[in-house]
Parts: structure tokens; sequence; C-alpha cells
């Protein structure tokens, strides 16, 4: 029975033996757990040159970070992303979380591409994901898309049929052109290529032209479309939005990518149609600086101006129409102030500005008419200076400058005595050579420094302070003094004390009278201008006390001295 | 014997450097009357290179503003030349001439008057600045506190009106140049067409256009870019070189 009732421990000893192994294995797996992890998928190792790749980065923990890097790639580029989404569970109690980013790629040449490992940082620890090599081939490998399953009746009885083809469709942004100066158009246009019937288009992602000045040159018409052959296979296409741009930065500009669903017809009577999406490729386009010069229009195009007058002889008073015209192909919507126009003889109202635009595929064309109505103040000749226009040719690559006819304008009658007009003159463009009202004296520099608002305010404040004290100050002495029961400035116990001193100790009669006066002077302070009784008798007392003060020394004054000290004990008793 | 030759010489070779040196610096109203030539011969970038050089070494006065923004309006530069206007006025505000050039430029650039003035206290720190209120104020407040002084020591009750009447007018002057000094800094868009974009960055996107010679008040800067407030109430950063500020130094052209 012994060895049987040994074994049991020996049995419970292999069994904790084998929990704390347990326990040994799995807690760092535990503990790694907490602190999280990160992963690296992607949807393909094997993909075509016209293929793209879906990256997925995952990080599972207690805490996720908002972003993580990009790891590095090889041959292959970014086109999309990343998309961030995040997953949150509940199992037996426990939470869970996961954050995932996705990017989608693509290949830049056959051969070995690679996605480099990726360092996430989790808290106080590390966690790691390693490469992935992607093998690239040319053409096109990714298989096609399951088509939505259409209800079949016949399906339960013979089986489900093969699936049909993949609709074979896609959409794709095209550009006029990818280099132009800021101020060109650009015309971008949208095509559907498709080989089905299409019920419905709807933008899921709106084309976005950040960078761009957008004009609608007129939706394009629902036609039959027109047959186009890509990579050899044959497709309807349609165009479904064109956009007039025009770039108002230089630089490169990426028009991102535009997402359409598309509403399938159903292909077959069995067949249900169905929704697919569709993505545009981003768009690069290099858009190269206008020269700045001083007086420039921002005009770009080519252009013709034309100046004008309604008439030119005109009774003095009366008004007339000058009218500049820029006519021409380009952004003319950008110039929106016309010449500046001064005239020495004349007063010139601000103009009316008048368009006639019209927005095309090419751009944008027409005129653009500024009329400012001028009012001779002078008789006689005067002249409308030439009017200046400025601007960018794209073709030839330089600013152009034009100028109109300068017009003489004559003015009849007037008042007695009025001067004919001046020459006329137009700072900025006109005057340019001409005289300048300039000062001849550069004047006196400014020398003096201007007191800071916060100095200004520290001594307004500082003289309120001490206007208060002066102010305050004074009336508090005057309160202490005039107080009819107020504190004597020293105590009056104090005072007898030093009176008693008078009688008992031996000292010279001015030392005497000295202190009785201070103790006078300490108990009541200054009582001049005091008409009240004790006002009077602390007087006469003092009054006495300078008579023995300085009277001549002919005698013993110290029996006067002690009957005046014994006053000024009764005047202290009874005032203090 | 030869310490003294060498002083001599040493003393002879300072006085011809020292008198090289002035034949070569042109004095300031010289300086002033080359740009004024400059002006006047169309050449209107280096005449205004010499105008802003003047005023880099604190020759700065309503005169040079003045020229300065002849030269500027010729050039066709509308906005540089409002805010040359606009400085001298800060410096003389009385002067009438360069209250009428700023109205014929405004009216000219199609702009409001309450363009160029977007914040009242501008105005109110312009009429401390024209009639030297800090002064007057420091000195009521300075005068009644001695007057204050005299009435406590000496007696004399027939100053008392006069120290409160100094006091009072002190303060309200004092006020006044205090709520001017709040007034934010402002800038005058000096470029055509200015983008303003929506950060103080190179990759920031276009949120808009500033128009030449508006004034916007100056939010704040960072780097080459300030933050500005245009009339309609839109905030976003524009390039510091595009904003030129109307009081305080000049900044970089």
């Amino acid at each position: 029975m012994k060895p049987t009732r040994n074994r049991r421990p020996a049995g419970l000893a292999v069994a904790l033996a084998a929990m704390l192994g347990v326990l040994l294995l799995v807690a760092p797996a535990s503990r790694a757990t907490a602190q999280g992890s990160v992963r690296s998928e992607v949807d393909a190792r094997k993909i075509g040159m016209l293929d793209q790749v879906q990256l997925t980065l995952t990080v599972d923990g207690p805490s996720l970070p908002d972003q993580v890097p990009l790891p590095a790639l090889g041959n292959l580029r970014v086109v999309g992303g990343p998309s961030v989404s995040t997953q949150m569970s509940f199992v037996n109690g426990q939470s869970s979380q996961s954050r995932s980013w996705t990017w989608a790629l693509q290949p830049i040449a056959v051969g070995q591409a690679e996605i480099g490992a990726v360092r996430v940082a989790l808290g106080s620890t590390q966690a790691t994901a390693p490469a992935i090599a992607i093998e690239v081939v040319q053409g096109s490998i990714a298989p096609a898309q399951p088509p939505q399953r259409s209800f079949d009746p016949f399906e339960d009885i013979f089986g489900r049929r093969p699936q049909r083809h993949e609709v074979k469709l896609f959409i794709e942004a095209k550009a006029s052109r990818t280099s132009l100066y800021v101020g060109e158009p650009l015309l971008v246009t949208y095509y559907l290529y498709t080989q089905a019937s299409i019920s419905g288009l709807q933008f899921d992602e709106v084309p976005q032209f950040n960078g761009f000045w957008a004009e609608d040159p007129g939706q394009p018409q629902r036609n039959a479309g027109e047959p186009a052959t890509v990579e050899g296979v044959p497709y309807r296409r349609f165009p479904i939005l064109v956009k007039l741009l025009y770039p108002t930065r230089s630089g490169r500009i990426t028009i991102p990518r535009a997402t359409l669903r598309i509403q399938v017809s159903p292909q077959s009577f069995f067949d249900a149609g169905g929704v697919v999406s569709r993505a545009t490729q981003p768009m690069t386009i290099d858009v190269k600086p206008i020269p700045e010069e001083p007086g420039f229009s921002g005009a770009v195009g080519r252009f013709k101006t034309r100046a004008s007058m309604d008439r030119t002889d005109l009774a003095f008073g009366d008004a007339a129409t000058l009218r500049f015209e820029i006519e021409g192909s380009g952004n003319l919507k950008w110039v929106d102030r016309g010449p500046e126009l001064t005239l020495g003889g004349a007063k010139v109202y601000p103009p009316q500005v008048k368009s006639d635009l019209r927005t095309g595929p090419s751009g944008i064309s027409g005129s653009r008419t500024w009329e400012y109505v001028v009012v001779p103040q002078t008789m006689g000749n005067f002249e409308i200076p030439a009017l200046a226009f400025s601007y960018f040719d794209p073709t030839a690559g330089h600013i152009v400058r034009t100028t109109t006819a300068p017009i003489p304008v004559h003015v009849t009658g007037g008042a007695p005595g009025a001067v004919p007009a001046p020459v006329a003159s137009m700072p900025g463009m006109a005057s340019r050579g001409g005289p300048l009202r300039l000062r001849t004296e550069i004047g006196p520099p400014a020398s003096r420094v201007a007191i800071p608002g916060l100095a200004v305010a520290v001594l307004a404040l500082v003289a309120l302070l001490l206007h208060g004290l002066l102010w305050g100050g004074q009336r508090l002495a005057a309160l202490r003094a005039h107080a009819p029961s107020g504190r004597a400035p020293r105590g009056a116990r104090g005072a007898l004390r030093d009176l008693d001193r008078v009688g008992r100790e031996t000292m010279s009669k001015e030392s005497a009278a000295i202190v009785i006066e201070k103790t006078l002077f300490a108990v009541f302070g200054s009582l001049d201008g005091d008409e009240s009784e004790r006002g009077r008798a602390v007087r006469t007392l003092l009054d006495d006390l300078h008579a023995v003060r300085y009277a001549p020394q002919l005698g013993d004054y110290s029996e006067r001295l002690r009957a005046l000290a014994v006053r000024a004990g009764d005047v202290v008793r009874r005032w203090a | 014997m030869r310490c003294c030759l060498r002083a001599l010489a040493a003393a002879v070779a300072l006085w011809a450097c020292t008198t090289a040196t002035a034949a070569v610096a042109a004095t300031p109203a010289e300086r002033f009357h080359e740009a004024n030539e400059l002006a006047r011969a169309g050449d209107y970038p280096a005449a205004i290179a010499l105008y802003d050089s003047l005023a880099r070494s604190g020759r700065e006065s309503a005169a040079l503003d003045w020229n300065w923004a002849q030269a500027a309006a010729a050039r066709g530069a509308q906005g540089e030349a409002l805010w040359a206007l606009l400085r001298a006025r800060e410096r003389d505000p009385a002067d009438p001439a360069v209250a009428r050039e700023i109205d014929r430029l405004r009216e000219g650039a199609n702009l409001d008057r309450a363009e160029l003035s977007p914040d009242p206290l501008a105005a109110v720190a312009r009429t401390g600045r024209q009639f030297h209120l800090d002064l007057v104020a420091c000195a009521l407040l300075l005068f009644s506190l001695a007057a204050h002084a005299i009435l406590k020591t000496r007696g004399a009750p027939r100053i008392g009106p006069l120290v409160w009447t100094s006091l009072a007018l002190g303060l309200a002057v004092a006020l006044v140049s205090v709520a001017g000094a709040l007034a934010r800094p402002t800038g005058v868009i000096v470029r055509r067409g200015a983008p303003m974009i929506d950060a103080a960055s190179p990759t920031a996107d276009v949120v808009g256009t500033l128009r030449e010679g508006e004034v916007v008040p100056v939010i704040e800067a960072s780097g080459g870019y300030v933050r500005v407030e245009d009339s309609s109430g839109v905030r976003g950063w524009a390039l510091a070189g595009d904003v030129r500020a109307l009081v305080g130094p000049r900044r970089g052209q």
C-alpha cells in the first residue's frame, strides 16, 4: 500500500511540472500577443505588368499606431492608398482590435519585385513583418472577378451552368497634353471602354482638380460611341465627362483617380446584370511657370487689343466713352482689371466690364471690353494715350506687350479762362519716361522713438498710484490729527515715565524743558490751529516751558521745572 | 624718433583711408538725388533699389516713400505703390498729397476704403503718432504728479483743479495711445494675383487669390509665409514676399 501511496505524490509532481512547462512555453507567447503584432500581406505573389497588387499591413494589439511607414518598394510604385480600416471584436469578454493599411501597387518593369520588411513600434517594443517577393510578368494575369451570381431557376435541376466571362470594361482619363504653362488650357476627357451594354453610371469618387481652375466646355453627347481597340481587344468607347482645366500654379500637379460605379445590363434572360466599380489611373501634369514681369496682366494665350472712342469731338462738359477691348483665345477670365487710365484734363470714371466669352474644348475665346466714361474738364485738344496690355504667349514662350494707338480728342467751348488740356499721362504704362512728381528733398529722418503703449499704460498706472498716495496720505494725516478720541502718537504711560525723570534726575533746565516738550509732542503731535481746550492747555504749557527754557540762568529753576512736569503729567492723564 | 615717425605714418594712412571712404560713400541726400534721376530716366528698378537701400540704412522718410510710390506706379506695380504711400502716410499722416494719391490709386485698383483700413485701431494708432499722443500723455501725467507734490509741500490750494484736470487729460490721452498700440499688424499685398494657400508649405493648395493693394491683417508668420485675413474674412497663408508690412521694419523685397 505504501508504494501506491508514494506514487500519488510523484504523479502530482509530474503533472505540476508539466503544467509549469506549458505555462513557461505559453507565457512568452501571451506576452508577445499582449504587446501586439504586425502582418504584411499581398493579394498575389505573381502579377502581370498591367495588374495591380494590393498590399495590406495589419497591426494587432492593445494600442494601435495612427500611422505605419510604407515599406521600401522594389520595382513597384504606389498608385493608390493607403486606406485605413479598424476592427474591434469581443470574444469571451476579451476585447481585441486591429488596424489595417492598404495600398495599391503597380509594377514598374518585368522581373522581380519586392516589398521590404516593415518595422512598427508597439508601445515599448517593435514588431516586424518580413519582406515579400513578387514576380512580375508581361501582360495581365490577374484572375477575373467572379460575376454577380444571377438567378437561374434551372440551376437546382441541371446544376450550375458554366460562369459567363467577366464583363470587359474600364474607364480612362485622357489629358490633351502632359506639359503646359500656368494659365494654358488642358482638356481632360473621361472615357468608358466597354464590350457590354451599360444601363447606368455614377461617380463614387468625383474627379478632383486641385491646383486647377476647372471650366465646363459642355458635356459630351450620349451617342453610340466609337469603336476602339486596346491591346488587341475591341471595345466601344464613350466620352462620359469632359473638363477644361487651367493650372493655377507651377510644378507637378497630380489629378487623382476617380472611381465610377457602372451598372451593367443583363446579358441574357437569366442574367440579372450587375454593378462593377472601375477607377482611372492618376495623372501627373507638368506645369511650367510664367516668367514674372512687372505689369504683367496674367493673361495667357494670344490676344489683340483695340481702343476706340464713341466720339472724338466733344463740347466742354460732355461725356464720351472709351472702349478698350481684348480679343483672342486664352484665359481671359483671369484678366479682371483693365488698364489704369488717368487723364490730366479729364475725369475718368471707373470702367464697366463686358465679356463675350465662349468656352469650348480648345479653350476660352472671345472678348472682354472695359468702358470708361471720360468727361473733359478743360477745353482744347488732348490725347487718350496708348493703352498697354501684356500677355504670355505660350507658343513663343515669352511675354508679349501690345499697345493701342493714341486717340486725339478735341474739346470745344468751355468756360472763359479754361486752360487747354495738358498732355495726358498714364502712370504705370504711358508715363514711362515721362515726368514724375518726385520730391527733391529727402526730409529729416525719423528721429523720435515712439514710447511703447505698454510703457504709457504702466506710467498711467504709476501716476494714478502716486496721486492716490499723495491724496490719501494727506487725508489720513489730517484725520489722525483732528480725531478727538484718536490714539495718542505715544502711549500715556511711557510719557508719564519720561516726565517723572524731570523731577528725579539731575539735568539742566534746557534738557528738562526739551524732555517735557518732546514728551508732549510725542503724545499729542502738532496742535497748530487746534482751538479746543486741549490745544489751548498744551500751548499754554509749552509757552511756560519756553519761558523757562530760554530764560537766562539767573537762579535755580528746578522747582519750576518740576511744577511744569507735574502740569504736563496732568495734561497727559486728562487728554492722552 | 623712430616711434614718432611710425605714429606719423600711421596717422597719415588713417587720414587717407578716411578721406577715400568719405569720397566713395555718398551722403543720403546725394543717393536720394541719384535715385530720383534714375526714376526720371525710366530706370525704375534701379531707382527703387536705391530707395530701398536708403530706407534700410535708416534714412526712411515720407518723401522717400512718396518717390518710391511714384516709381513703383510708373513701373506698373500698383500694390507696391500703394504700400509705399501708406507707409508715407504712417510717417507723415498730415500730408494731404499723400492722402489724395492714396485715394487715386485705390480707385484705380477698384478697392474699397474699408479694404485699406481693415483694423480701426490702426487709424487710432496713426492719430496717436500724428499728434505724438504718447509724449503728450507722459507729459501730462508727470505734470499732474509734480503739481500734486507742490500742492502738498507748499500748500497752494489754487493749483488743486490744475492737478486733477491734467491727470484726467493725461489718462484720456494715454488711453488713446494704449488703444492704438493694440492694433494688429497689417501688410499690403504687393503682387498681382498673389495666391492664398491653405498651409505654410510649398505643397499647399491654393484656396484663393489676394487682391493687389489690399491691406490685410497679419495674424502670424512662419518661415517664408505669413497668415493673413482678407477683406471677406477668409484666413489663409501667403508668401511673405507678397505681403509688405505697413509699420515696423521693412521686409525683404
